[in-house]
């Protein structure tokens, strides 16, 4: 299949991200765009924009129906999905397929062994490659609160069906357990529209460490080297870097050949991720697959000066890998900020506003990938991710020395962002020291939330002082404060 | 010439003056001469403080006032005394539940009319993934639920509101 015309089923920073790369590939580009979605950086770079309409705007961007008949419509050859949304979704591949239009991914079946958790440990354990102490709800659902009993705690709770971290329980205790089940469930059902569980036992102080891989789909498979993304909070990875400071090269090499023996099983292709869990002791197990781009796939260009979006266009154009094993390597350190409009100090509650000013940091080593323009509005439709702030250096120092001062410069005023939040995690001893796990964030609360030196007296001046109204008002009364003045004396 | 400013949680009280040769913010019981002078760069100013000359990025909304310093994003908030005034006489005291913070409404378990009684759980909301169950802050009779399951909503929205109470 070539490629002429790509249809990006997504929105935000990715969309524009993808659009870059399809360009540069003289591929003519479109876009979607809810109706009610102001315009972003996707709908000033893409050559097309497809308007859809539905009951909430994720609901518009889940709508495989109506997307598809789009993608027909303007006569796109391939969809790129991005990720979130209808990435990891069977069913769209395979309307895809039947509409005659390709995707670019792995295959239906694939993505649904993969999506399937308790499949996809399943079919993982078989073939040899180390996966956690666990209970599968399915294998026995009347024996199941009893078999996770014996599991043993801490414990993690999981929906069967899901991902990304939602309806994730850890329970310490077992009194806890039946109750704790039961809102997983509910969780599941809400979210993904299945009840299931599975428990696996939850490691202490574990890293999330995870292998970048691309596959043909003809049975090669190579790597692009691990990222660590331990620093999580709700589950959720909001900095991301490579290499891992944890790993040594023996380890490296082990972590990511086991990646590509899983991506091989699978006769895997496209981009895909192998996330694994890494133990203090160094043991590490499978965790899932995910069978996209990832979020975090920028600090893997950086260090390896390779895009991964024209890979995946390459390889669903059918041309197959363009790189040996051999010529990918691991050049500096790379680190990835997620910048969310949240407020760190409220326990990370979502912010709505409407951006006033962004000025974005400059300077050797820095990417922006944005997600936001100025005028436009940050409301709870989606993700409450703006963008991402990537730096790179020659090592792991220079790169968080590059990060801190992109960071700070990074001029976002109208929403409340993390940005000043991040920057205090850049700055904590542990992180510079590389010694984290997925319970850093937690653990470090206090300090990393703590307020900075007191600038009220400058906050109170810049605010008055620009406030037009009462500077006016202000600036009416000079007669009457010489009166008080002369009265005063 | 008053206002209130809101930083962090703490709402400040100050006050802007004129002495002829420059302004004066009086804050926390302190008068502080200070002007401002726009500089090179879209919202982008010098503020001189106390023989300190610090530069800054502002941006001013209705109700707020952005700025960027020292590497930071604050959000002061800034309220006319006459509007704080109007607020807090009116009193919504334990009549509503206010949304804690921006999100989706999940299920509803009690309709407009219905009596309920203190601590009985009246809806579900679901934000940053969590579902809460939020609960009559006294017994009373609904008046009013604005959102159905399914909707969303925004930090500080009415979820429910309780008529007021038979004296």
């Amino acid at each position: 299949m070539q490629i002429q015309k790509l249809l990006v089923a997504n929105r935000g920073e990715i969309a524009a991200r993808i659009l870059r790369t399809a360009r540069t590939q003289g591929i003519a580009t479109s876009v979607l765009r809810h109706v009610n979605e102001q315009p972003g950086p996707a709908h000033l770079i893409a050559d097309e924009i497809v308007e859809i309409d539905g009951a909430t705007p994720v609901a518009a961007y889940l709508d495989i129906a109506q997307i598809v008949a789009a993608a027909q419509r303007i006569g796109v050859d391939a969809v790129h999905p991005g990720y979130g949304f209808l990435a990891e979704n069977a069913a769209f591949v395979r309307a895809l397929d039947t509409a005659g239009i390709g995707f670019v991914g792995p295959t239906g079946e694939v993505i649904a062994l993969m999506g399937d958790k308790v499949r996809a440990r399943a079919f993982v354990e078989q073939r040899g490659f180390p996966i956690a102490p666990s209970a599968i709800e399915d294998d026995d659902p009347a024996t199941f609160v009893e078999r996770a009993r014996a599991v043993g705690y801490p414990l993690l709770i999981k929906p069967s069906a899901g991902g990304g971290g939602k309806g994730m329980r850890v329970v310490h205790e077992d009194a806890a357990l039946e109750a704790e089940i039961e809102t997983a469930r509910r969780e599941g059902e809400r979210y993904f529209g299945d009840g299931r569980l599975f428990v696996e036992r939850y490691i202490e102080r574990p890293r999330h460490i995870e292998v970048q891989v691309m596959g043909d789909g003809r049975g090669q498979v190579v790597h692009y080297w691990e990222r660590e993304c331990s620093i999580q909070r709700r589950f959720q990875k909001i900095i991301e870097e490579t290499p891992s400071p944890a790993l040594s090269s023996e380890q490296r090499a082990e972590i990511c050949e086991t990646a590509v023996g899983i991506a091989r099983a699978v006769n895997y292709r496209g981009a895909g991720t192998v996330e694994f869990i890494y133990a203090p002791d160094g043991a590490f197990y499978f965790l899932e697959m995910n069978t996209r781009l990832q979020v975090e796939h920028p600090v893997t260009e950086m260090v390896t000066g390779i895009d991964l979006v024209a890979e995946q266009l390459h390889i669903a154009a059918g041309r197959g890998l363009n790189h040996a094993q051999a010529e990918i390597r691991q050049t500096g350190h790379a680190i990835e900020l997620r910048i969310c409009a949240e407020d760190a100090a409220a326990d990370f509650r979502p912010a709505i506003g409407e951006v006033l000013l962004v000025e974005e940091p400059q300077g050797a080593g820095v990417r922006v990938d944005s997600g936001i323009l100025e005028g436009c509005k940050v409301t709870t439709d989606f993700d409450p991710m703006l963008a991402k702030l990537i730096a790179h250096g020659p090592d792991r120092t220079a790169a968080i020395a590059r990060m801190r001062a992109a960071v700070r410069d990074y001029v976002i005023l109208g929403v409340t962002t993390n940005t000043g939040y991040l920057d205090a995690i850049l700055a904590h001893p542990r992180f510079l020291a590389g010694d984290v796990s997925t319970g850093f964030l937690a653990e470090e609360a206090a300090v990393l939330t703590a307020p900075g030196e007191d600038v009220t007296d400058i906050l109170v001046a810049a605010t008055a002082l620009s406030d037009r109204r009462l500077v006016r008002t202000v600036d009416e009364i000079p007669e009457m404060y010489r009166l008080m003045g002369a009265w005063r004396n | 010439m008053r206002r209130i400013l809101e930083i962090g949680n703490g709402e400040i009280p100050i006050w802007l003056a004129h002495t002829g040769k420059g302004y004066v913010v009086h804050v926390r019981d302190r008068a502080v001469p200070c002007a401002l002078t726009p500089s090179q760069g879209r919202g982008a100013y010098v503020l001189e403080l106390e023989g300190r000359s610090i530069p800054l990025r502002m941006a001013v909304s209705e109700t707020a006032t952005f700025i960027h310093l020292y590497g930071r994003a604050y959000e002061v908030g800034r309220i006319d005394p006459a509007d704080w005034l109007v607020e807090d006489g009116a009193g919504a005291g334990n009549d509503s539940i206010v949304a804690p913070m921006p999100g989706v409404v999940v299920s509803v378990a009690v309709g407009a009319g219905d009596r309920v009684e203190k601590g009985q759980m009246l809806l579900v909301i679901e934000s940053m993934k969590l579902e809460t169950s939020l609960s009559a802050p006294r017994g009373g009779v609904v008046a009013e639920l604005p959102f159905a399951p399914g909707q969303g909503f925004g930090l500080k929205s009415v979820l429910v509101r309780l008529a007021p109470k038979e004296e």
